[in-house]
């Protein structure tokens, strides 16, 4: 009788572990940005703001992650002597050619999302989705999902079913948890047009 | 323990247990049915950068202004522009989804170019005396309508022809009562955006046999007799009583009272949903001229082109005359139905049809050739019967031809032998030289009088998606209004009235609109036909049967739709090209099974 009730709770015992501590190991892969970018020395010691690379456009749309010509705009030459920016230099630079960032919040295809619909008319702040990025010294690693596809920040750092805080994610129950919280409307066209 | 059967599957038990309690299993679930998202096969569009661009639509007259959002360059998805005064940020479901139409599975994908050439000019050395040279345009008013008629100016013997094009203007916003005879207002009439602006203070009368969407979104419907409209007419003209006009079209006699009360209290427009139609006429007695119909105004055009040959309606040509006749379909437009044209051809006349489909008179010609579609070429859009300013606003290109296209205005000009020439950039120059007129920008919303812009910027602007408009002068009264006879009298062997439904585009459909509309059936589809459950007990159809559409024109096979909204005496049909041949002139039909 002991036996059987040792063998079924080792079962147990050993697929609570594999599926918390192995489970996340297997499922992200992780991938290095091309550079070690720091938000903090550009926001401490070149003054740099949020929107002065991540900006809105004359006609709405949002740039995005800026692209290799506005960090050209300062670092023409190495702006220092450290390892990661003679590298920089030398990599993406001198040869003009654009560092692949891997995007942590890149949404499916199928989904439209507005920032300025978001920032400007709903007043939110970046860090609301996007969490504190303007003070880190360095970009952590990109953890990607290999069969969804899509990275670990879009599911939310939790990968538990059921969450005990709903944000941290960029899932539609995400956004559609917010709109509710809000009192604001959503629909499936808002976001799937 | 000791390792027996019974504790390795109590293990395993245990193990599946334990599983359901972590996220592993929930989470592959998702991943699986997001993975099956990207399997290889599953159109995606390119990832990178992101763009709005602008344009018009030219999917019908009406010109919608349109914000599209492109990725890589390449649009994704259409939008209205929310600063634009005649369309008011407003598409329609076709404007919404034609940038699907480059890609449409049934699109002409090629033609005998040289051929059509080569048989164009033997026909037009070996024709005789009296023949003549021709071009259908089906959506005039644009600046490739005027190098038709320079072109047919050009060649001995040439011919601009028209569909029918009324000379005037609608000022839905000076309207406090609009009467419509069955005119599609909520549904595909003049331009959506406008007509939506000015609805708060107008009162629609909608006055059909059946309960169309405009119907039901009318202040009031009125369900007439069908064929009785002219009677109606009269009733409001003051030529009969009220009393007989209710006992002639079964509207009830306070209904037609109230309405006459509404038209003598402010100024009235009555639309139909032919502009040919004589009932358009009672506007000249209910004042509306100079009010709420008003002269039709374009934009100017250069001095030199103004030796063009006139536009001349389809049925005002002369019979067995025609050699050469040159069919510009590239855009929906007006469908003028080949009982009219085909007794106008030459015995050995050649016919070329520039078009996207091989539905409207590719059926009729000898050569199809495959013209652009919407948004592959720069072209300006023409005016909308409610356009009350002169506009110009070109579509421009969004993407490049997907399959190789012949430029219809070009050809046309070559055949005739006009110099090589931007005929665009032409007529931009005559209105900027103009002086006169405002110019709008939809990426920045600005609006800039355009005499204080450069002639560059005035283009340049205008090739973004931008816009001019003239200054709003006052409102003039149209020439001379000219209409049609109305249909033939009733006929015994053919006892039902036909009542236009749908006003189709003519002209390809999103592949996405297709499906909503076949497979749903929530509109009336190309081949269908709705009748009363009396006609169909009567005839013994069944819904969904296949049964024969006749009308004095000829015979169509379709299939029935019993719909106990269409009264008991009616076919609704939906007027494609096939339809518009079969029953355009005609509204006495009969349904009877295959």
């Amino acid at each position: 009788m002991i036996g059987g009730k040792t063998a079924f709770a080792s079962g147990v015992l050993l697929a609570l572990a594999g599926g918390w501590l192995a489970f996340p190991r297997i499922l992200y892969e992780t991938r290095p940005q091309p550079v070690n970018f720091s938000h903090k020395v550009h926001a401490e010691k070149a003054g740099a703001k949020c929107e002065d690379c991540h900006s809105f456009r004359d006609d709405g749309t949002y740039a995005g992650i800026p692209t290799l010509d506005k960090c050209s705009g300062c670092h023409t030459a190495a702006m220092g002597t450290t390892a990661e920016e003679k590298s920089f230099i030398d990599q993406y630079v001198t040869p003009n050619r654009e560092p692949q960032w891997l995007s942590y919040a890149q949404q499916p295809e199928n989904v439209y999302f507005s920032h300025i619909a978001h920032v400007k008319l709903g007043h939110l702040k970046c860090e609301q989705c996007h969490g504190n990025k303007g003070g880190t010294g360095t970009l952590r690693p990109y953890q990607w999902d290999p069969i969804s596809g899509y990275s670990r920040d879009i599911w939310g750092r939790t990968l538990a079913p059921v969450a005990l805080r709903t944000e941290g994610g960029m899932k539609m129950d995400d956004c559609v948890d917010c709109h509710r919280r809000q009192g604001l409307e959503y629909s499936c066209l808002g976001c799937h047009k | 323990m000791t390792t027996t059967r019974r504790n390795l599957l109590k293990f395993v038990g245990g193990g599946a247990a334990g599983a359901l309690l972590t996220p592993a299993p929930w989470r592959l679930i998702t991943d699986t049915a997001l993975w099956s998202e990207n399997w290889p096969g599953i159109p995606r569009p390119a990832r990178g950068e992101i763009r709005a661009r602008f344009t018009h639509c030219t999917l019908c007259p009406a010109g919608c202004a349109v914000r599209a959002r492109c990725v890589n360059g390449q649009p994704v998805s259409l939008a209205g522009v929310k600063p634009h005064p005649i369309s008011h940020g407003a598409l329609c479901p076709w404007g919404i989804a034609g940038h699907h139409l480059p890609y449409h599975p049934a699109r002409v994908r090629q033609g005998p170019v040289k051929e059509a050439l080569a048989a164009v000019a033997r026909a037009l050395s070996q024709r005789g005396a009296g023949e003549r040279v021709a071009v259908l345009d089906l959506r005039p008013g644009r600046t490739v309508s005027w190098t038709y008629r320079r072109a047919m100016a050009a060649m001995d013997g040439g011919l601009y022809l028209t569909p029918h094009q009324p000379a005037y203007a609608i000022d839905l916003a000076a309207a406090q009562t609009v009467v419509s005879f069955g005119a599609p207002l909520f549904d595909g009439w003049g331009t959506p955006g406008n007509v939506f602006a000015a609805r708060a203070n107008f009162r629609l009368v909608q006055i059909e046999p059946v309960e169309t969407r405009t119907a039901a979104l009318a202040d009031v419907w009125l369900p007439i007799r069908p064929g009785t409209e002219t009677a109606m007419a009269a009733a409001l003209a003051g030529e009969i009583t009220i009393a007989e006009t209710a006992r002639a079209t079964g509207v009830e006699e306070e209904a037609i009272g109230a309405l006459k009360e509404a038209i003598a209290g402010g100024p009235a427009v009555v639309l139909a949903a032919d502009s040919a139609s004589p009932l358009m006429s009672l506007n000249g007695k209910l004042h509306a001229l100079g009010h709420t119909v008003v002269a039709r105004r374009e934009a100017p055009v250069p001095e030199a082109w103004k030796k063009a040959a006139p536009a001349t309606e389809v049925i005002a040509a002369p019979d067995r005359a025609i050699r050469v006749l040159l069919i510009d379909e590239s855009l929906p437009g007006g469908y003028v139905r080949w009982q009219e044209i085909q007794p106008k051809l030459a015995a050995n006349a050649v016919v070329v049809v520039f078009s996207s489909t091989s539905e409207g008179y590719a059926r009729h010609a000898q050569y199809v050739l495959p013209a652009p579609v919407y948004p592959e070429a720069a072209e300006d859009v023409g005016l909308a019967i409610d356009t009350v300013a002169a506009v110009f606003r070109i579509a421009a290109p969004l993407v490049a031809p997907v399959v190789p296209v012949v430029n219809p205005g070009e050809l046309v000009a070559r055949i005739a032998g006009l110099p090589q020439a931007d005929p665009l950039r032409e007529r931009a120059n005559a209105i900027y030289k103009a002086g006169r007129g405002t110019l709008l920008s939809y990426a920045d919303g600005k609006s800039t009088p355009a005499k204080e812009v450069t002639a560059d910027d005035f283009w340049k602007t205008l090739n973004q998606g931008g816009c001019w408009m003239d200054d709003s002068g006052k409102n003039a009264a149209p020439g001379k209004l000219e209409f049609r006879a109305a249909g033939e009298p009733p006929r015994d062997d053919l006892p039902l009235t036909v009542v236009v439904a749908e006003m189709r585009r003519d002209g390809l459909e999103s592949p996405l609109m297709s499906k909503l509309e076949r497979e749903s059936n929530l509109r009336l589809s190309a081949n269908r036909v709705a009748i009363s459950p009396a006609d169909a007990h009567a005839n013994g159809i069944e819904n969904g049967g296949r049964c024969v559409l006749e009308t004095a024109c000829g015979r169509l096979n379709v299939v029935a739709t019993i719909d106990a909204g269409v009264p008991a005496g009616v076919v609704e049909i939906s007027r494609g090209p096939r339809m518009a041949d079969l029953c355009g002139a005609s509204q006495r039909a009969r349904v009877v099974r295959a």
